[in-house]
C-alpha cells in the first residue's frame, strides 16, 4: 500500500497541472458552438476557422516577429554586457550588474506603464516596435544573468590562448567565446522567445493597430467563449512545447557528455 | 625560428606587493631555460611578462633585437603552453593546432597540412579529427604544444606544462620536450616548481625566490655549487651545520673547516646527503653518529643520524643500499672538505 502512495501523489499532482490544458485541447476539437460538455466531436472545424482568420494569423506572425527580434536584441546586448563585465575590471561593476538585473524585479505592468508614458510623451507612436522594445527591457536582464553566470575561467583561458596565437578581440569573441558559450546563449534566446511569445500586459499597453497574439486572443475573449479560443490556445501551446523540445534536444543534449 | 630574450631592470608590483625585483636575465637563441622556484616566487609572472600578458611596471623586454616591452600578446613572436592547456573544446585537434595559422591568414589547405604535420611531430596524427575532450591529459598536453609550435614562434613559453600529469608520464614528456626542442630549435622558457624536472630538461636553470633571481647556470653547477643558501636548499636535500668564522677557516661542531670564505661572522654550512660517507676516508671527519632511522630507496638508504659531537643536529645521509643498516647502530661519518658549501648565516 505504502509503495503506491508516492505514485498516486505524483499522478494527482500531474492531473492538477495538466487537466486544464487537457480540457482546453480536448474542447478545441468540439464541433458544437460552446467549449463546454458534452463533448461532441472530434472536429477540426475551429482550427479551420482560426487558420483562415486573417486577423489571427496576422497577430500570430506579429508575435513571432516580436519574439524572435526582441530576443535576438536582448541576447546580443545581454552577451555583450556579460562579456564586458566578466572580462574587464570596471569602476562600479557591481552596481552595473545590479542595475542590469534589477528590471527582473519590476512587474511587467510597471515596465509597460513606464514605457507607455515615455513613448506618448515623446510622441513616438505605438507599434510592434514599441512592444518589442518592452520585451527587450524584460528579457535583457534574464539573458544577461544566464550568460554572465556561465562565463568561467575555462573560456577566459581559451580566450587568452587565442590572443596569444594572434587573434584580434573581434575574432576572439566570434571564434572562441560565442561558440564556447553557445549552450547558455541558446538557452537565453529560447527562454526569451517563449516569454515574449506569451507576454500580454506590455504588448497590450504598447501596441495599437498591429497587435500580438495574446492581445488578439484577449479581444476575442471579450466577445464570449468559443471553441475557437481553445483552438488558438492549443495552437500556441503546441508551438511553446515545440520550442521547449527543440531547446532540450539541440542545446541541453549536447552539453551533457 | 628562434630568438634571444633579454630582460633588463624588470620590476613589477601587484598593488603594493612587489612580485618581481630587479630581474636581469639573458636567454640565448635556441636555449632551453627553466624558471624554477616555489609557489609565489614570481616565476609565472615573469613568464606572463615574456608572453605579453602582463606589462611590467619597470624594465625592458627584448626579443631578438626588438623592444617588445609594450607589444601585446597578440603581436608577440611568443606563444604559450598553458598550465591547463586551454584547448578550444569546440574545435577538432586539427583546427586547434591550425588556429594560429588561421589568424595569420593561411589558407585552409596549407593550414590543415601544417596542423597535421605538427600533430605528427607530437604523435597524434591519427587523432586529428577528434575533439579535445576525447583525449587523455598527456595527449592534451601534446596538442597544446603542437598548437603553440605551429605558428613557429621565436620563443615558446611553457607554464608548468607537466604539472597535471602523473610521474611516469611526466618523465616521458620531459624527454619528449627536450627532443622536440632540439628538433625545432626554438628558444624554450619553461616554468616549474619541480627541481628534478628542471634538471632533467634545462640547458640552464634560473632559480627564483621572492621575486628575485637567486642563481642561474647549468643544472650540475647549480646543484653542486649553489650561489645561495636558498638554492642549496631548494635543489635537492641538504644538511645544515652552524659555524663561526675564525682565522683559520670556519669552526664547526665537528672541527675546523679550513679555507678563507668571504664571511665575517656566522656561517651556514651545507653538505649534500650523498656526500656524507659512512667511513673515515673523507678529508673531514664528522665523527661517530647514532643511526636514528633508515629507509630503503632502491639505489640508496636514506638515513637520519645524530652525531655524538653535536646531538642537537640531525644529519641526513644516503648510505650504501647494499648493506643492511639497523637503527641504533653507531656509524663513523666523514666527507670531503670541498663538498661543504659555506654561506653567510645573515643572508637567507
Amino acid at each position: 500500500m505504502m509503495r503506491f502512495l508516492p505514485w498516486a501523489y505524483l499522478l494527482v499532482a500531474f492531473v492538477f497541472i495538466y487537466l486544464p490544458v487537457g480540457v482546453l485541447v480536448l474542447f478545441s476539437f468540439q464541433s458544437g458552438g460552446l467549449p463546454v460538455p458534452p463533448f461532441n466531436g472530434p472536429s477540426l472545424r475551429w482550427y479551420e476557422t482560426i487558420l483562415s482568420d486573417p486577423d489571427l494569423m496576422g497577430a500570430l506572425r506579429n508575435s513571432l516577429i516580436v519574439a524572435l527580434g526582441s530576443s535576438a536584441v536582448a541576447v546580443t546586448l545581454g552577451f555583450l554586457a556579460a562579456y564586458g563585465l566578466a572580462r574587464h575590471i570596471l569602476p562600479g561593476s557591481a552596481l552595473m550588474r545590479g542595475l542590469l538585473i534589477a528590471p527582473l524585479t519590476v512587474s511587467y505592468l510597471i515596465v509597460g506603464l513606464g514605457l507607455l508614458i515615455v513613448l506618448t510623451r515623446t510622441g513616438l507612436g505605438l507599434s510592434l516596435w514599441t512592444a518589442a522594445i518592452g520585451h527587450v527591457v524584460i528579457n535583457l536582464p534574464l539573458a544577461f544573468a544566464i550568460i554572465y553566470a556561465s562565463m568561467g575561467a575555462q573560456q577566459q583561458n581559451a580566450e587568452r590562448a587565442a590572443r596569444d596565437l594572434g587573434a584580434s578581440e573581434m575574432k576572439v569573441i566570434v571564434l572562441i567565446t560565442v561558440p564556447m558559450l553557445l549552450p547558455s546563449i541558446a538557452a537565453a534566446f529560447f527562454l526569451s522567445v517563449t516569454l515574449s511569445w506569451d507576454e500580454f500586459i506590455i504588448s497590450f499597453l504598447l501596441t495599437r493597430f498591429d497587435v500580438t497574439l495574446p492581445v488578439e486572443i484577449w479581444s476575442l475573449l471579450r466577445s464570449g467563449l468559443s471553441p475557437q479560443l481553445n483552438a488558438i490556445g492549443s495552437f500556441v501551446f503546441l508551438i511553446s512545447v515545440a520550442v521547449v523540445l527543440l531547446l532540450e534536444l539541440v542545446v541541453f543534449r549536447r552539453t551533457r557528455p | 625560428m628562434t630568438a634571444s630574450v633579454t630582460l633588463t631592470g624588470l620590476n613589477h608590483w601587484y598593488g603594493t606587493f612587489q612580485v618581481l625585483k630587479d630581474i636581469e636575465l639573458q636567454i640565448e637563441a635556441g636555449e632551453y631555460v627553466t624558471l624554477l622556484g616555489p609557489s609565489g616566487c614570481g616565476k609565472t609572472t615573469l613568464l606572463s611578462v615574456l608572453g605579453g600578458f602582463v606589462q611590467p611596471t619597470e624594465g625592458r623586454v627584448l626579443i631578438g633585437d626588438t623592444d617588445a616591452t609594450h607589444v601585446p600578446a597578440v603581436k608577440r613572436p611568443t606563444t604559450t603552453v598553458f598550465q591547463d592547456y586551454a584547448l578550444f573544446p569546440h574545435m577538432s585537434l586539427r583546427d586547434n593546432v591550425g588556429f594560429g595559422l588561421r589568424m595569420a591568414g593561411m589558407g585552409r589547405k596549407d593550414r590543415h597540412a601544417r596542423a597535421e604535420a605538427m600533430l605528427d611531430l607530437v604523435g597524434l596524427r591519427d587523432a586529428a579529427s577528434k575533439r579535445p575532450h576525447a583525449l587523455s591529459g598527456g595527449q592534451r598536453q601534446r596538442v597544446a604544444l603542437a598548437r603553440a609550435l605551429a605558428v613557429e614562434p621565436d620563443v615558446l613559453l611553457l607554464d608548468e606544462p607537466l604539472g597535471a600529469l602523473d610521474l611516469k608520464l611526466r618523465r616521458f614528456m620531459q624527454d619528449e620536450l627536450k627532443t622536440i626542442q632540439k628538433q625545432v630549435g626554438t628558444t624554450f622558457v619553461h616554468v616549474t616548481h619541480d627541481q628534478e624536472e628542471a634538471m632533467a630538461i634545462a640547458d640552464r636553470i634560473v632559480v627564483m625566490n621572492a621575486g628575485r633571481i637567486e642563481d642561474q647556470g647549468p643544472p650540475d653547477r647549480v646543484y653542486r655549487e649553489p650561489a645561495s643558501q636558498f638554492t642549496a636548499d631548494f635543489m635537492g636535500e641538504n644538511n645544515h651545520i652552524p659555524g663561526n668564522r675564525i682565522s683559520t677557516g670556519i669552526e664547526t661542531p665537528f672541527g675546523v673547516l679550513p679555507g678563507d670564505p668571504a664571511i665575517t661572522a656566522g656561517a651556514a654550512i651545507c653538505v649534500r646527503p650523498e656526500d656524507i660517507r659512512a667511513d673515515t676516508r673523507g678529508s673531514f671527519q664528522i665523527g661517530n653518529a647514532q643511526l636514528r632511522d633508515v629507509a630503503f630507496f632502491g639505489t640508496y638508504c636514506r638515513a637520519h643520524l645524530v652525531p655524538e659531537q653535536a646531538p642537537d643536529i640531525v644529519l641526513t645521509a644516503y648510505l650504501d643500499a647494499g648493506r643492511a643498516w639497523a637503527a641504533g647502530e653507531t656509524v663513523a661519518l666523514s666527507a670531503e672538505v670541498e663538498d661543504f658549501r659555506i654561506f653567510d648565516a645573515e643572508q637567507k
